[in-house]
C-alpha cells in the first residue's frame, strides 16, 4: 500500500469525528470542511509519526479544536458585535418544539436518532458565544478555567455563556427538568 | 433556578451532547484534501515548504544561510573600516542635511495644520469627529451585512 493510500484510509477513518469537532464548533459546514482540510493537511505532513500513534485522534481533535478556534477568532471576531446586536432576537425566538416520543415506543431508534438531530440543530442554531465554550465543556472535557484561556475571556463570562446555552437549549427543546433530569429528554 | 435543577439541568445536557453521534463528513471532503496533497506533491521540491525539504536540503540550506550571514557581517566590519568609505560617509552626511531640511519643512506645515484645526471652533470639530465616527459605522454595517449574508447557514 502507498503513502497515499493508506493516508486514504486514515482519512476515512478519523475525517468524520474531525469534522464534527469542526462543525460543531463553528456551525457553518463551508468553514468546517476548510479547517477539517487544514487538520489532515497538517497530519499528512506528520502521517510518518502519526500512522504509528496511539493518541492520533487526540492529536487530531486538539488540531481541529485549535483550528477552528482560530477560525473564528480571525475571521469573525471583528463582527461579532453587530452579530450579536442583530441575531440575538432571531436566534432567542427560534425555539423549536419537540415531542419527544416514549422510549419503550417501537420505533424508539428511529425517535432516538431523530431527537439527537434536532439537539444538533439545535446546538448549531446557538450563538456562537455560547455554542463554543458549551461544546469545549461538554463535548471536549476542558474545564472553565482551561476554555477562559482558550478563549481569552474571563471566568465568570464562560460560567455565564455556558449557562445561559445550557437555559437556551433547554428553551429551544422545550425540555422540563425532573427528578431524573430532562423529563423530555429521556 | 436553584442549585439542584442547575445540576441536573447539566447533567442532562452533558448527556444529551455525549450521545450524539459524529458527524458524517461530505463525500466531497476525502477526494478535495487527496487532490491537494497530489497537487502539492508534484511541486518541485524548492516550491514546497521548507519543511517539508529533504533532510540533507535542510541541513546544507541552514549552512548556505550561516555562510551567507558569516560574510555579511563581516564584509560590514571590512567596509565600515576601509578608507574609501569616509569619503562616502561624507556624502551620505550631505543627504541627511536635505532629509533634515525637509523634515523640518514639514513640522512646519504640521504646526500650520495644527493651528487651522484650532481656529475651527468645538463646533465644527464636533461635526467632523461625527462624521468620522459615522463612516466608519457605516463601513462596519455593512461589512457585518456582507458578512452575515456570505456566512448565512445553508
Amino acid at each position: 500500500m502507498t503513502d497515499a493510500q493508506e493516508f486514504e484510509t486514515f482519512m476515512r477513518n478519523y475525517q468524520d469525528m474531525v469534522f464534527s469537532t469542526a462543525m460543531r464548533l463553528l456551525a457553518n459546514q463551508t468553514e468546517a470542511e476548510d479547517v477539517v482540510q487544514d487538520v489532515f493537511l497538517k497530519a499528512y505532513q506528520r502521517f510518518g509519526e502519526l500512522r504509528e500513534s496511539k493518541t492520533v485522534g487526540g492529536w487530531l481533535k486538539t488540531v481541529a479544536t485549535n483550528l477552528s478556534l482560530n477560525h473564528l477568532s480571525r475571521y469573525r471576531s471583528r463582527w461579532s458585535f453587530f452579530s450579536d446586536l442583530f441575531g440575538r432576537g432571531r436566534e432567542e425566538g427560534d425555539e423549536v418544539e419537540i415531542e419527544f416520543p416514549a422510549s419503550d415506543d417501537v420505533e424508539a431508534d428511529l425517535a432516538r436518532a431523530e431527537r439527537r438531530e434536532l439537539v444538533e440543530q439545535a446546538l448549531q442554531t446557538l450563538p456562537a458565544a455560547q455554542r463554543v465554550p458549551l461544546v469545549l465543556f461538554h463535548m471536549e472535557g476542558l474545564q472553565y478555567d482551561e476554555i477562559a484561556a482558550k478563549l481569552g475571556v474571563s471566568l465568570g463570562k464562560v460560567k455565564t455563556d455556558i449557562f445561559r446555552a445550557r437555559e437556551t437549549l433547554r428553551r429551544k427543546l422545550r425540555l422540563k427538568l425532573g427528578d431524573e433530569g430532562l423529563a423530555g429528554a429521556v | 433556578m436553584n442549585e439542584h435543577e442547575n445540576s441536573q439541568l447539566e447533567a442532562a445536557v452533558d448527556r444529551e451532547l455525549k450521545a450524539l453521534p459524529d458527524r458524517p463528513a461530505p463525500q466531497s471532503l476525502l477526494p478535495r484534501v487527496m487532490a491537494v496533497i497530489e497537487q502539492r506533491g508534484v511541486l518541485p521540491w524548492y516550491r514546497r515548504a521548507w519543511q517539508t525539504w529533504p533532510l540533507p536540503l535542510r541541513v546544507a540550506s541552514m549552512l548556505v544561510l550561516l555562510v551567507a550571514f558569516t560574510g555579511l557581517c563581516f564584509g560590514s566590519w571590512q567596509l565600515v573600516h576601509a578608507p574609501a568609505v569616509a569619503a562616502a560617509t561624507s556624502e551620505a552626511s550631505g543627504w541627511f542635511r536635505t532629509l533634515s531640511r525637509s523634515l523640518s519643512t514639514l513640522g512646519v506645515l504640521a504646526n500650520a495644520l495644527v493651528l487651522a484645526v484650532r481656529s475651527l471652533g468645538p463646533l465644527a470639530l464636533s461635526g467632523i469627529v461625527m462624521a468620522l465616527l459615522l463612516g466608519y459605522a457605516a463601513c462596519v454595517g455593512f461589512g457585518t451585512l456582507y458578512v452575515r449574508l456570505a456566512f448565512a447557514r445553508r
